[in-house]
């Protein structure tokens, strides 16, 4: 759960371009594989939290409206759960 | 004025337990995170557990008219709030709930032969103190790590709750003394302490999304 609010939360925070972020610059934020991170990201392409942008032939992501929702959610029950003194 | 400290706390109980529960529910929709279903389960299962002793009071008192409370409502009732306590230890991750040796599981056996005729009631009010200073502990280490003031009114809300529910169990010994109202009282306490810094969790803006699994 955290590794997808770094996700996200880099994908609007922190772009390298107005085209969105690429994976190498995503996995260096996240610090997670490759393999790991490919398999996050298209999750949450398809579940519509980001959105894929073809630049110059390589792929870069982008925060979707949902997925600024979803991280604003995420934002507030971390908290939350930080009250119980429990992770989400 | 047992009977009316009684029906506060399972009111309290109830209400705070449905606030909080709410709230978890909204947070696991919203972000699907595992920790949130089980605090979901946690405080839904406190609050039923509080309203079924007190729609037992009720019914004892407009209805019923016998003078006390159904004693199987009532461990009813503690059995529901057990599982709920469970759940939050259970959200702590209990690494060594039941001893590893051999030795030690034949001779914990033991203690549910030397018990059978105490009433259950008492038991379950043990395993609720045991899971409850157990999450008041853990609650209390998490705020050493990240100093999130919040964690400090939870902790002293579990732990005050564990210890109504100490009292509560240690008054069958002295049945008739202020021990009981004692326990109520200071479990009414805990369960303000533990909605103080759930009511500061802002809920503005956030709907549920259809689309998120």
């Amino acid at each position: 759960m955290k590794i997808i609010g770094d996700i996200l939360s880099t994908t609007r925070d922190d772009l390298q371009d107005e085209d969105g972020a690429t994976v190498t610059y995503l996995i260096r934020k996240a610090n997670i594989s490759h393999s790991r991170i490919s398999r996050i990201l298209k999750t949450l392409v398809s579940q519509g939290l980001l959105e894929q942008v073809d630049s110059q032939g390589s792929n870069k992501y982008r925060i979707s409206p949902t997925g600024r929702e979803f991280l604003q959610a995420y934002y507030k029950f971390t908290n939350f759960a930080d009250n119980f003194g429990l992770s989400i | 004025m047992e009977f009316l400290l009684e029906n506060i706390l399972n009111l309290i109980g109830f209400l705070v337990g449905l606030g909080i529960g709410i709230m978890s529910m909204i947070g696991f929709r919203n972000t699907g995170s595992p920790t949130l279903f089980r605090l979901t389960i946690a405080f839904f299962s406190i609050s039923i557990g509080f309203f079924v002793i007190w729609a037992g009071y009720m019914a004892e008192d407009f209805v019923i008219k016998a003078g006390n409370i159904e004693r199987w409502i009532q461990t009813l009732g503690i059995a529901i709030q057990t599982v709920g306590y469970f759940f939050i230890a259970f959200s702590h991750s209990i690494k060594s709930f039941f001893p590893k040796s051999s030795y030690f599981r034949s001779v914990g056996i033991f203690p549910l032969f030397l018990v059978s005729s105490v009433q259950i009631e008492h038991i379950f009010r043990s395993v609720s103190f045991i899971l409850l200073a157990y999450g008041a502990i853990e609650t209390m280490l998490s705020y050493f790590e990240n100093r999130n003031k919040g964690a400090i009114s939870v902790s002293i809300g579990l732990a005050l709750l564990a210890l109504g529910e100490f009292l509560g169990w240690y008054s069958f010994v002295f049945p008739e003394s202020i021990l009981y109202s004692v326990s109520m009282t200071i479990k009414i306490g805990g369960l303000i302490a533990l909605f103080i810094p759930v009511s500061k969790v802002p809920l503005t803006k956030i709907k549920f999304d259809e689309g998120l699994e």
